[in-house]
């Protein structure tokens, strides 16, 4: 997939990981690098953008090994947030894909 | 180049250190030292975290734009924009065309109409009064064919001239916003190349 295309829906993702349990920086990162080839190094100044946006806060937890681990955890706006850019990104599948489907169509 | 933590987090360091507080960098720092701390734990090598992470240049550039421009839009300034648009086009190569370009074209488009409403402005009150001598008969060159319209077409000169200048300042305004909107924008969809290896 075209690199710029994934940084654009990046945010989306990093929401809705976030939407399912809080975590910290390392795990987000993981959680979506296993999915989606990125620059990992990235994720960092985006959860610190949705930050300054009001869509996520942190806090710090004590970890079985080594110090605390600050934990991303979403806000009530981060909530609304998520719910309406995965609608947003849904329609948007929906019609691509109807479009793809019906040029193959066309083609036959 | 060395592809260490330590390497990792001189060079954020150095490209940041002007720009964020030092509570913000340190902050940042922090992240990415936990990053490495947490990946060493699972066993993967500095090296190995340094390249998945991607080039420290290129995430330091991202973080000076967006801080720029978060600054441009709590303060509005010349200044502050300008400082703005140059981080962004940092970015890549390509925002010549699409940050540099559309910027230049408004700042002319903005100048331009400053300097015909400083134009009417100034011109309004001259062919005024030149329209008064010109009833009084005085200048022997004649400007207007008829003086009286000329008059009014003075005075509606200099009105238009003064709604010029006054337009052209909420033209800029709008603008402004506009222009962060777009720069949040291009940076949130802009990358570059991935790991240097």
């Amino acid at each position: 997939m075209n690199i710029q295309f994934k940084k654009g829906v990046l945010e989306i993702c990093v929401l809705s990981v976030l939407a399912h349990k809080d975590c910290y920086g390392y795990e987000l990162v993981n959680e979506i690098s296993k999915q989606i080839d990125i620059s990992e190094g990235t994720i960092y100044p985006l959860l610190r953008r949705l930050k300054d946006e009001g869509y996520v806060t942190t806090y710090l937890q004590e970890s079985v090994e080594g110090p605390p681990r600050k934990y991303y955890l979403l806000t009530e706006s981060g909530r609304k947030e998520e719910h309406e850019l995965k609608e947003e990104w849904m329609r948007f599948t929906t019609a691509v894909n109807a479009l793809l489907v019906g040029k193959n169509d066309a083609a036959e | 180049m060395l592809q260490n933590e330590q390497e990792y987090i001189r060079i954020l360091t150095d490209r940041l250190s002007g720009t964020l507080a030092v509570e913000d960098l340190e902050d940042l720092l922090s992240d990415y030292r936990e990053h490495f701390r947490i990946g060493k734990a699972n066993g993967r090598s500095e090296a190995e975290l340094f390249c998945s992470l991607g080039s420290p240049d290129e995430a330091a550039r991202e973080i000076r734009a967006t801080h720029l421009v978060k600054k441009a839009e709590h303060t509005c300034s010349c200044g502050n924009i300008f400082h703005a648009i140059a981080a962004t086009l940092g970015l890549g190569l390509f925002n010549l065309v699409f940050v540099l370009a559309p910027f230049l074209v408004l700042v002319v488009l903005l100048l331009v109409v400053f300097l015909v409403g400083v134009a009417f402005t100034v011109f309004g009150p001259a062919a005024f009064v030149y329209a008064i001598l010109q009833i009084l008969g005085s200048p022997s060159f004649s400007i207007w064919l008829s003086p009286v319209a000329g008059l009014f077409f003075s005075v509606g000169m200099t009105a238009i001239g003064i709604l010029l200048v006054i337009g052209d300042f909420y033209l800029a305004r709008f603008f402004y916003h506009m222009g962060i909107r777009y720069l949040k924008w291009n940076i949130h969809m802009i990358t570059g190349t991935g790991c240097a290896q």
